[in-house]
């Protein structure tokens, strides 16, 4: 229950005000959900071998601590610390790594609740509205080619920063997804993703839908194409966007239940639950937007 | 030509302007709307306001009579129950455009989403453009016309209308069907096309309703059936009950149709008792003085609240299932006793409202007998999702009660088996829900308390969605609430027992530390004893039905649904109604109330208590394992024998 924005700048050599846009698309829909926002950005230019690495960890002494078991697994897997920050609730960490990362990343799952891992993506979610994570984290201050966000009303699960969205694809660097809607045959996909060795952190369908799409992108297939299949594959209602390093994509079911609308031109497309987030973009323009048509998908890259 | 400019003004602000100028006659041009939800929602004259740029939700919604221009696209649910005047949109519009209008002209140049039109009942509905899957959907009446691409679906579940398609049709929904354009439609179709300047000069398809479906196939059989409680647990096993199901079955062919609730032995109050030796109290026409029973429900986002003399309200019943003459009866008797009626489903007539000193407008998902008006002069609203009876199920009214008057109320063809719909067209979500309820306080301008009634199924998770959307307070029905038709097999089997959904509900609303949002416990409500124990559990009040019904007549014989009602509660045939008398029924259950206040207030009398909300769970044991264990009250059996029984007082 809840609303999801996203948006990428289509020239991905100029860095944009993605944080301050994301807020604003947020904020613009935050009557749909506001117990929880969360951010997937994409940092520019990091280096090939580097991985980032965001925990929660409480705060004060229990944060320190539970970083600590973090760094000395970390090391274990013999990977360097380059930057270490505590802030909010979570730990952020920067590595020199470039081993085996599913095994590494469930490594660390089993150390601490891991909010993201990529060598760009950083997710950001914590309670409240966009301008109260925007507040702990600077969210503002970030500049991106493209993103996704969401804003969330607690249903079924308790209102934490862990069970906030976007969600990361467990085990896979540099996905994440953030979902509208309710998938139906979550056990039997959980079930089968699980027998073919992966894990899962939460019980949240969103989780799966970026295991599943991260898995067939582990096949070597494209992201439009994981997209096509999830249409298949998942049952139930469902509007969601996913990102990976340089794409972002969107699925709509079939029965159109959650709804979604798009802007595009030649500079960017911005994707929302509703169009008063896209307005809040261009604010005093009518924008010439669309509404995905059920049970379509379509990915945009930046270019480099 | 007045402005209103929201990019200095929230929507509410604006909202109250535009009635302003609206009600001095003024056209108003309303700048840098940005897609924001809910303009123009409840205007009542004929002005015209236009738009400037895109609206988002319930553009132009609960609206009688004026012109409304959009330049650019609309979000869901536009013109939504539109009772006349126009609306024209330049762009696209989103899902369920034209959702339940009523009489107006809902013009799109673009495209519209999926679902539009569903439930309208009256007036026009075009797209320029294409429509996306399920357009018609569970369309009464009136008349949806796509110039452009219809998705699949097309009339899905529709049981009057015309739809007119000018492209490709890319399926027919269930009972919908092609029929021939005759020169009328045609001429019709040009007229209405030249009127809003809409380009098309192609021809059109014309799809119908087939009528396979409005009527079940055979009706329930008048056979003399056993009335009551027996279930096959409890006695032998193919027992006279049994048999007799099987064989009305045998006839039927599908699931038999009954009213009232369920009929097995569940956990219940009568489960509890109060540790206070009750037998004790004398009867005293005095202790109603000597207590406070009065309460109030709604404040808690600063509407005016409803006052009731006692935590006890009417619940809510349809004019459709029950009679004319008895919902004045009741309505008469909630003002004698001084407490609230509830219209349920089908309106609110004139004469309820004046018998009635309060009443709730309820809002169902088929939107039948729903508009401005009548919101703006009830005293609450209620959005119903669901009740303890059919959690997850429409009402179903049989074609013998779906008279000419009935149907004209509701906007729907008569005579067919009306199945109302299970859910709202425009929330299929917390998240929509939110939307909803602003939508309605934005029409009744913030004044009336929104209250949501909940059927008991996943009772956690609906509650605190409740809190979470904002609601004034919530109506939680348990298993044992009655209902005027549903399968048997749903009445028994399906729910939550009133007992457990009280606790989880009160459990849930503890979790999220929510606060200020009283929850109305319904469902086998019977008298006094049960009103205070739902009180001492936590409930804020209790509302009755079926004993209200009882009190006025009814005489428990299960056969609401039939439409032939001996005492004239559960029909719509003059013949049957002529044999209730309004005013002495009026009486009956006034006084059945007055019996209900008696004995509440002696229960605190013999607590020494002055206010009906000192009860607490502490003057509460369980006597059942069961009902400890469901309500975590301690297990005294001991108790089983002690006197809970009150004495009635007199005159």
């Amino acid at each position: 229950m809840c609303g999801i924005a996203g948006i990428l700048y289509k020239d991905g050599a100029t860095p944009r005000a993605l944080g301050s846009d994301l807020i604003t698309m947020l904020d613009g829909c935050q009557h749909r959900g506001p117990d929880s926002t969360g951010f997937a950005l994409y940092h520019e230019g990091t280096e090939h071998d580097r991985l980032r690495l965001r925990f929660f960890v409480g705060e004060g002494e229990e944060a320190s601590s539970t970083l600590a078991r973090i760094k000395e697994k970390m090391s274990e897997f013999g990977a360097e610390v380059i930057e270490e920050e505590l802030i909010g609730s979570t730990a952020r960490v920067i590595v020199r790594f470039d081993g085996d990362l599913q095994a590494f990343a469930y490594a660390m799952e089993h150390v601490a609740k891991v909010v993201s891992i990529g060598s760009r993506l950083d997710i950001v979610k914590d309670i409240g509205g966009a301008h109260d994570v925007d507040d702990n984290y600077h969210i503002a201050e970030f500049k991106g080619s493209h993103g996704i966000g969401h804003v969330r009303l607690a249903t079924e699960s308790d209102v934490t920063p862990d069970a906030s969205h976007p969600f990361w694809a467990t085990g896979f660097a540099d996905i994440a997804i953030v979902h509208n809607g309710q998938i139906t045959n979550y056990w039997k996909m959980r079930r089968r993703l699980e027998k073919r060795g992966f894990e899962f952190n939460t019980d949240n369908d969103s989780e799966l839908i970026a295991v599943y799409l991260a898995d067939k992108l582990a096949q070597d297939h494209t992201l439009s194409e994981a997209l096509e299949s999830s249409i298949d594959d998942l049952d139930g209602t469902f509007s969601f966007l996913v990102s990976t390093q340089d794409e972002i994509g969107y699925a709509k079911d079939r029965l159109a239940a959650k709804p979604m609308v798009m802007y595009e031109d030649g500079d960017l497309v911005a994707i929302a639950s509703e169009e008063v987030s896209l307005n809040r973009l261009f604010p005093g323009e009518a924008l010439a937007t669309s509404e995905p048509t059920p049970g379509t998908y379509r990915t945009w890259q930046r270019s480099t | 030509m007045a402005t209103v400019d929201l990019a200095s003004l929230s929507v509410r602000e604006a909202n109250e302007r535009i009635r302003e100028f609206a009600e001095a006659g003024e056209d108003v041009d309303v700048l840098n709307p940005d897609a924001r939800h809910h303009i123009g929602v409840g205007l009542v004259r004929p002005i015209t306001l236009r738009i400037h740029g895109s609206a988002g939700y319930f553009c132009g919604g609960l609206t009688d009579g004026p012109r409304v221009e959009v330049d650019a696209n609309v979000g869901w649910g536009l013109a939504d129950n539109m009772l006349s005047g126009s609306m024209v949109v330049r762009g696209n519009a989103s899902a369920i455009a034209g959702v339940a209008i009523r009489g107006p002209d809902v013009v799109v140049h673009g495209n519209i989403g999926s679902r539009a039109g569903q439930v309208m009942k009256e007036g026009t509905l075009l797209a320029g453009g294409n429509a996306s899957f399920m357009a018609g959907y569970m369309m009464y009446g009136g008349r949806l016309v796509i110039c452009g691409d219809s998705g699949e679906q097309l009339g899905q579940d529709m049981t009057g209308g015309t739809i007119y398609v000018g492209g490709r049709i890319q399926s027919l929904g269930t009972d919908a069907m092609l029929t021939d354009l005759d020169r009328e439609d045609a001429d019709e179709l040009a007229e209405f096309l030249d009127r809003y300047e809409i380009p098309f000069t192609g021809s059109f398809q014309k799809i119908v309703n087939a009528g396979k479906q409005l009527r079940y196939a055979r009706s329930e059989p008048r056979v003399r059936v056993i009335p009551f409680f027996e279930a096959s647990e409890v006695t032998n096993y193919w027992n006279e009950k049994v048999q007799e199901d099987v064989s009305i079955k045998a006839q039927l062919g599908r699931y038999r149709i009954r009213g009232y609730g369920a009929a097995r032995p569940l956990a219940h109050l009568s489960d509890l008792a109060f540790k206070q030796d009750l037998s004790m109290v004398p009867p005293d026409p005095g202790a109603v003085d000597r207590v406070e029973l009065s309460t109030s429900l709604g404040g808690r986002f600063g509407a005016t609240p409803i006052e009731l003399s006692m935590p006890v309200m009417i619940a809510p019943m349809s004019y459709g299932a029950l009679s004319k003459s008895t919902k004045i009866a009741l309505a008469k008797a909630s003002a004698l006793s001084d407490i609230c009626d509830n219209t349920g489903e089908g309106g609110l007539s004139d004469e309820v409202r004046a018998a009635a000193k309060r009443i709730v407008f309820q809002c169902l998902g088929g939107r039948l007998g729903w508009n401005i008006h009548d919101m703006r002069r009830a005293d609450g609203i209620e959005i119903y999702i669901s009740q303890g009876a059919k959690p997850g199920l429409g009402g179903q009214l049989m074609a013998k009660k779906v008279t000419p008057e009935i149907a004209r109320i509701r906007g729907i063809p008569a005579n067919i088996d009306l199945r109302s719909p299970s859910r709202h067209p425009d929330v299929l979500g917390a998240d929509d829900l939110v939307i909803k309820v602003e939508e309605f306080r934005e029409a009744t301008g913030y004044e009336k308390p929104i209250s949501v009634k909940l059927g008991a199924g996943r009772v956690k998770d609906d509650i605190k969605i409740a809190y979470k959307d904002g609601f004034d307070y919530t109506c939680l029905d348990g298993l044992q609430g009655s209902t005027g038709a549903a399968s048997s097999e749903v009445l028994e089997f399906v729910g939550i027992p009133t007992l457990s959904a009280i606790v989880e509900g009160l459990d849930a609303l503890e979790e999220i530390e929510a606060t200020g949002m009283p929850i109305v416990l319904m469902g086998g409500i019977k008298d006094g004893l049960d009103t205070a124990k739902a009180i001492a559990l936590g409930a804020h009040a209790v509302a009755m039905g079926t004993s209200a019904i009882i009190a006025g007549g009814c005489i428990a014989c299960l056969q609401c649904h039939v439409g032939q009602c001996v005492v004239g509660i559960a029909t719509q045939d003059p013949e049957h109604e002529k044999r209730y008398q309004i005013d002495p029924e009026a009486l009956n259950i006034h006084r059945f109330l007055e019996s209900v206040r008696w004995q509440l207030a002696s229960i605190l009398n013999a607590h020494n208590y002055a206010n009906v909300y000192e009860l607490s769970r502490a003057d509460l044991v369980a006597l059942t394992r069961e009902a400890a264990e469901i309500t975590r009250l301690p297990y005294a059996p001991e108790y089983r024998d002690a006197p809970q029984r009150l004495q009635v007082a007199t005159g």
